[in-house]
């Protein structure tokens, strides 16, 4: 047990790497989920149907399916259809994806939450659709659409693991290389658990934190 | 039936009932009236102990509040009370919400209670609400059958925490018609309220509480005419010209 | 790409896609019940009154919301052997979807029962209702109105949680996909139908838990 702790001492640089890919995975599709969540999310609340319904179609597979057969659609079927992509830029686009699904829904809820008459206010002092949105809109969904958008943010880091398995070596990866070789599995995955709940934890609480402000600023109105 | 003596209650540094002494006799009606915040609403609450006091003495039909071996139950299924927000049960039908204590807490037989309860639904106009959901229901409707639920017990006392102030104007009326018709068969009545109607049509005396201070009493006409302090005369000035 | 489509593979892997699928089915109901027990309990720790058994739960909680569930699986299965402890893949894979599951649903039954308003409470307490009958006629029937939609929801998240288990080689739907990939290799073959399956187990529960939002929850209206 002593031997298998300083064994693991010595390899914890690459758990430090592993959580880096973690970070660097999350983080970028993070940021290009958000984008594409929010556009697809304020196309949800267009007049349109036929974009309506098509946006509800695709988050309703992404949100039916399991992010694991997400992934090696993305990982096996693309390249049949011509779209040989890496690991990496895989896994990425396959977060992008789900991650995206999620936040649109967040999105749309929150516009949708905003009373029907502030619409009408903004376009009766001229303002036109787009920046109705921008500037009444927007800003006040933004209260409600930030505590679960922090939190799809920590649903989408804890699924990057799933990514370990098309060979990308993020954190859980590294774990799972490294238990291979140390049958410690307690002490490794306890040690995996630990740095993923370094960043997670933070995020949750960031979120029900936003969440309680909220909740204090909807009483006193 | 209610007497206060030298009630004191502090909600952390805040005195909200400072040196309370009031003698309510049974089949008396008061109200009491004051500002927002003036510890109206934590006085009602102390007469069936939603609410703990710090000091001095209260008895309810005989029973010492102050003394924490009394029977809760007991004391509390003897007064009804009635909440500005009404707080119906939002999954039972009216009659549910009318028979659920009568059933539960003086065990009474299930056809019994729901005879009772359609008794006291009848009673505050509303008899073919009974199978309504509190959603299907007005405001007023709904006080109404908060007030049904508190009469079903058959209770001693009815307490009222402004039974109105949560209603539309047209619905107000119909509310209070149903009080004066309570306050007329002799019920015992304590009703926080700032309708000058009601209380100089039924009540025997009105008590005006300012900063947790009972600082008026009097006969509804003479307090309301002719106020002995100035914050009276402030607050009676204020709600009449509001 | 749908004309070099086979859907002969597909005739063929049928009984192993339905077997598969009925796998799902089963590991998902029996992991639901198992982690309602936990959630309940849990949930009962994280009110209760003694402190230890409120830290003891809130650790529970937060350290599983705040890791994934592959790390939680593979804690399990690498670790119990190291415990001396041989337990089968499939019970390993239900060990960890219970404990994963129970720790979410724990915030949901807690979040519904803090969910009813305290006036409701305190018409209770006025009407001389004790404790056990305002629990019972009161908050109960309107915390379980609250709570069934997302209850529901975390239905439809375990059975996809459930296809990690593939990943400890256990026979469940996605193991499937795989099968056909590494006997056939025919990935889209596989994995489209495995998708297709479970996207009709998500429009089986999706509209119960719209239902259910709809029907029962109801709100204090004033
Ligand atoms: N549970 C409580 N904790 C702390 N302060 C309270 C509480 N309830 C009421 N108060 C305070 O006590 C004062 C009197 O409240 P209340 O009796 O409700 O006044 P009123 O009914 O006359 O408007 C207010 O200042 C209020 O903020
Ligand atoms: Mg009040």
């Amino acid at each position: 047990m002593a031997f298998y702790a300083s064994r693991i001492i010595q390899i914890l640089p690459y758990f430090l790497k592993g959580l880096l890919m973690t970070i660097e995975v999350s983080g970028i599709s993070l940021i290009l989920s958000t984008v594409l969540g929010f556009v697809l999310g304020i196309l949800r609340t267009a007049d349109s149907k036929l974009i309506t319904r098509s946006i509800g179609v695709y988050v309703d597979v992404m949100r039916g399916t399991p992010f694991v057969v997400q992934v090696f659609i993305v990982f096996f079927i693309l390249p049949s259809w011509g779209l040989q992509l890496e690991p990496l830029p895989a896994a990425i686009l396959a977060l992008t994806a789900m991650t995206a699904a999620f936040i649109c829904e967040v999105v749309s809820g929150g516009i949708k939450a905003v009373p029907k008459g502030q619409w009408e206010a903004a376009a009766a002092s001229g303002l036109t659709r787009m920046q109705q949105l921008r500037l009444v809109i927007l800003p006040q969904s933004m209260q409600t659409i930030l505590p679960p958008l922090v939190g799809q943010y920590v649903l989408m880091i804890k699924d990057s693991s799933v990514v370990s398995v098309i060979g990308v070596t993020e954190l859980t990866r590294v774990g799972w290389q490294t238990v291979v070789r140390i049958p410690e599995g307690l002490m490794v995955f306890t040690l995996v658990g630990i740095l993923y709940f370094v960043i997670c934890y933070p995020l949750i609480r960031l979120s029900n934190y936003l969440e309680h402000r909220l909740s204090l600023q909807t009483v006193k109105l | 039936m209610i007497v206060f003596k030298n009630v004191h209650k502090w909600f952390g540094k805040l005195h909200v009932l400072n040196d309370i002494n009031l003698h309510v006799r049974s089949g008396e009606v008061v109200v009491i009236c004051g500002p927002s915040g003036s510890g109206k609403s934590t006085l009602i609450r102390c007469i069936n102990r939603l609410e703990k006091f710090q000091q001095g003495e209260l008895y309810v039909d005989g029973q010492a509040l102050h003394d924490h071996s009394i029977n809760l139950t007991k004391l509390r299924a003897d007064i009804g009370f009635v909440f500005q927000q009404f707080h119906l049960y939002p999954h039972m039908t009216a009659l549910q919400n009318v028979t659920l204590a009568p059933v539960n807490v003086r065990k009474i037989d299930k056809k019994e209670a729901v005879a009772l309860g359609r008794e006291k639904l009848a009673r505050v106009g509303l008899a073919d609400k009974a199978e309504a959901y509190p959603a299907q229901l007005s405001g007023g409707q709904q006080q109404r059958v908060a007030i049904a639920r508190g009469l079903a017990m058959n209770p001693k006392i009815m307490l009222f925490d402004e039974p109105t102030s949560a209603l539309d104007p047209e619905m107000i009326g119909e509310v209070l018609d149903v009080m004066v018709q309570l306050a007329g068969e002799g019920m015992t009545m304590c009703v926080v309220t700032h309708e000058m109607g009601f209380a100089r049509q039924v009540a025997h005396r009105v008590i005006f509480m300012d900063a947790g201070q009972l600082v008026e009493k009097g006969a509804p006409d003479e307090f309301f005419d002719h106020p002995k302090t100035d914050r009276a005369a402030q607050f009676i000035s204020k709600i009449l010209t509001h | 790409m749908l004309i070099n489509f086979n859907f002969r593979v597909i005739w063929e892997y049928m009984p192993l896609f339905l077997e598969g699928l009925r796998n799902t089915f089963l590991i998902s109901i029996v992991s639901l019940i198992l982690a309602l027990m936990v959630g309940i309990l849990a949930c009962a720790a994280r009110l209760s009154r003694w402190k230890l058994l409120r830290a003891v739960s809130i650790v529970y909680i937060e350290s599983i919301r705040s890791t994934p569930l592959l790390v939680q699986i593979y804690f399990f299965y690498f670790g119990l052997p190291t415990l001396g402890l041989r337990v089968p893949e499939l019970e390993t894979g239900i060990i960890a979807l219970m404990l994963n599951s129970g720790a979410y649903i724990a915030e949901i039954v807690r979040a519904g029962i803090t969910s009813v308003p305290n006036g409701q409470i305190e018409a209770g307490i006025s009407s001389g209702l004790s404790y056990t009958q305002r629990m019972r006629f009161i908050v109960l029937p309107q915390a379980l109105g609250v709570t069934v939609p997302p209850l529901l929801g975390q239905a439809i998240v375990l059975v996809k949680d459930s296809a990690l288990l593939s990943l400890i080689s256990v026979l469940e739907l996605t193991r499937c996909g795989q099968e056909l990939t590494s006997e056939r290799f025919m990935p889209a073959e596989g994995f489209l139908t495995v998708a297709v399956l479970y996207l009709c187990i998500y429009y089986c529960l999706k509209p119960l838990a719209g239902w259910s939002q709809k029907k029962l929850i109801f709100r204090e209206e004033y």
